[in-house]
């Protein structure tokens, strides 16, 4: 095990960490910046050391920073987190040239894993399914009779593309020549290359994701899946274990196929596979977060696992607590909430201020991993997270009920909470149901039809 | 009580050494305290300005290869770079502020450094 861990992160997160380290009995080094003078981190590591100003570009994300840091506390190892360096190549290539070693996989695992069309690569060889499409760009001589070979609706993306531009949702072939000239031009302009490629497109699909670990020895271990559908603007709300849309025989498929995906990849420490699946019950790859995430705490609700332990273990080269197989058991249910800084009430804007209250919730089947305590004044640079909300019980039905009463007593005043908007997902009859997707929030959220008189 | 008997009293308290009074008028209550909070009434003079460590790192006098002849009482010009912070490979310039004597030296040679710590104060002139 290491003699130091430094976390290079902030936040609950770096909270997080810091609670297993301080079980192992290794000692702790949290890095701040200039306006986290005052988070929980710094308080409860063992060291900490002020790397740069408020600005992440300057303090969490810059590596010079970083790496001195570790040298100047003679830590042996970091810890990124999840979000700023937690998948970059560069950090994890400048920690193992430095004598750090990096929790987390190598500069060649992020960099085959972290990139899309490398991932998607990796999954074929693998024999994992990807969403059916053309492998590469579509001129418009091919256009009509690759488009039926994948079928319709069908997506049309720019291969250059990133953050939804140039993407057109086609329903029928009759639709296709226009939609792909617009695509083409969209493309041209945005990306300065107006090549595009056609996929399947699923239509409100589950997001569905297994986590997975590995160590050195090959000993790798596939958790059982979380559901993350509840999402806004891409960003989850919700994440729960296990899916209510997956059955026994689809948990060891969807297991199966992380196992073979990190096998192929040759992967050591935690990650998570995501997949889309559709409503009939076919799964397809989407992409590799070779990171902790947000929601690994319900894994650890459902599994009893310390995954943040399972990376130490990985990372030092030690083997990962279980080696009995590829899967674990699974007991109850757990529920994720993430609650945010942000006014519900005025379209999720974010909210500042001094935390005046803050009284959690308590007594069974919860936990709530957090750095933010009464008086706390929310830095305006970092992410809107306060608090992630977890709970767990025996059924799913009893977890939800957990979640309504937990999220009743969860008390803040001084700033404005996402907690309204989780308490809205509890009481709807889809999340009740279980029958939620990606298009659950945008429904519940709508305007309700105005009642004819 | 009115405002005027109010401002006339207070007065009169700083003029003597109590510290708190409370008067009493039938049903009328008032407790008067000074704010002795030494933040509040003493705030230390001080016209030194102190010289912020740009980086964390480990805190040279010179860059590689130079020897650094700086000691307090010595006479420094604005923009005159006082030592360097090591970040890996990198040098990062620590200048004066301002024309001045430098008055206190806080930190030695190859020490570790985190951002924002000061390093020297300097009485500008």
């Amino acid at each position: 095990m290491f003699k130091k861990v430094l976390i290079a992160n902030r936040g609950e997160i770096a909270v997080r960490v810091i609670r297993t380290l301080r079980e192992l009995n290794v000692p702790s080094v949290a890095v701040y910046s200039e306006a986290d003078r005052s988070s929980l981190h710094v308080r409860l590591a063992d060291e900490a050391v002020c790397i740069g100003p408020a600005m992440a570009k300057e303090s969490y994300l810059s590596i010079p920073a970083i790496i001195s840091a570790a040298k100047v506390t003679g830590a042996d190892a970091v810890h990124p987190g999840y979000g700023f360096l937690s998948e970059n190549a560069d950090f994890s290539a400048a920690c193992r040239d430095n004598g750090i070693t990096f929790i987390g996989p190598s500069p060649k695992s992020i960099q085959q894993l972290g990139h899309k069309s490398e991932a998607r690569k990796m999954a074929v060889k693998a024999g994992v399914p990807v969403t059916p499409g053309t492998k590469d760009c579509v001129n418009k001589k091919d256009a009509k009779k690759e488009a039926e070979k994948i079928g319709f609706p069908l997506m049309i993306k720019a291969a250059a593309g990133g953050g939804g531009k140039g993407i057109r949702i086609v329903r029928e072939a009759s639709q296709l020549e226009k939609e792909m000239t617009m695509a083409s031009s969209e493309a041209q302009a945005a990306f300065g290359n107006g090549e595009v490629y056609f996929e399947k497109y699923i239509e409100l699909p589950r997001h569905i994701e297994v986590q997975f670990a590995r160590d050195t020895h090959g000993n790798v271990i596939a958790f059982p899946e979380r559901d993350c559908s509840i999402q806004r603007r891409h960003q989850k709300l919700v994440e729960e274990t296990p899916s209510p849309a997956v059955d026994k025989k689809l948990r060891a498929k969807l297991e199966k196929a992380a196992v073979d995906l990190a096998e192929a990849a040759n992967y050591v420490g935690v990650g998570t596979v995501e997949f889309l699946l559709t409503q009939q019950g076919e799964f397809y790859f989407m992409e590799v977060n070779t990171r902790l995430q947000v929601e690994h705490p319900v894994t650890e609700c459902v599994t009893g696992f310390d995954l943040v332990r399972e990376q130490l273990l990985a990372a030092s080269g030690e083997k990962l607590t279980y080696t009995g197989g590829h899967t674990v058991p699974l007991t109850g249910h757990s529920i994720e909430h993430r609650i945010n800084a942000e006014d519900f009430s005025r379209n999720f804007a974010p909210s500042v201020g001094r935390v005046e209250e803050w009284i959690l919730p308590g007594g069974p089947g919860l936990r709530v991993d957090t750095h933010v305590y009464g008086g706390y004044q929310l830095p305006i640079y970092y992410d809107s997270m306060l608090a992630k909300l977890i709970v767990w019980a025996h059924t799913r039905e009893m977890a939800v009920e957990r979640s309504r009463r937990a999220l009743a007593e969860f008390t803040v005043k001084g700033v404005k909470t996402t907690i309204d908007a989780h308490q809205l997902i509890v009481e709807s009859e889809g999340f009740k149901a279980g029958t939620t997707d990606t298009g659950f929030m945008e429904r519940l959220l709508a305007p309700a039809e105005p009642v004819k008189a | 009580m009115d405002v005027k008997t109010l401002t006339k009293l207070t007065k009169w308290m700083e003029s003597t050494d109590l510290e708190e009074i409370t008067w009493r008028n039938g049903a009328d209550k008032i407790s008067l305290k000074l704010n002795n909070n030494p933040e509040h009434n003493h705030t230390i003079a001080s016209t030194m300005e102190p010289v912020l460590s740009p980086s964390i790192g480990l805190f040279r006098f010179a860059r590689p290869g130079k020897t650094g002849h700086l000691k307090e009482g010595a006479a420094v010009k604005n923009g005159q770079e006082l030592g360097v912070v090591e970040v890996g490979k990198d040098f990062k310039s620590i200048t004066a502020p301002s024309n001045g004597l430098l008055k206190i030296i806080s930190i030695e040679e190859g020490k570790p450094v985190e951002y924002g710590q000061p390093l020297f104060f300097i009485e500008p002139r």
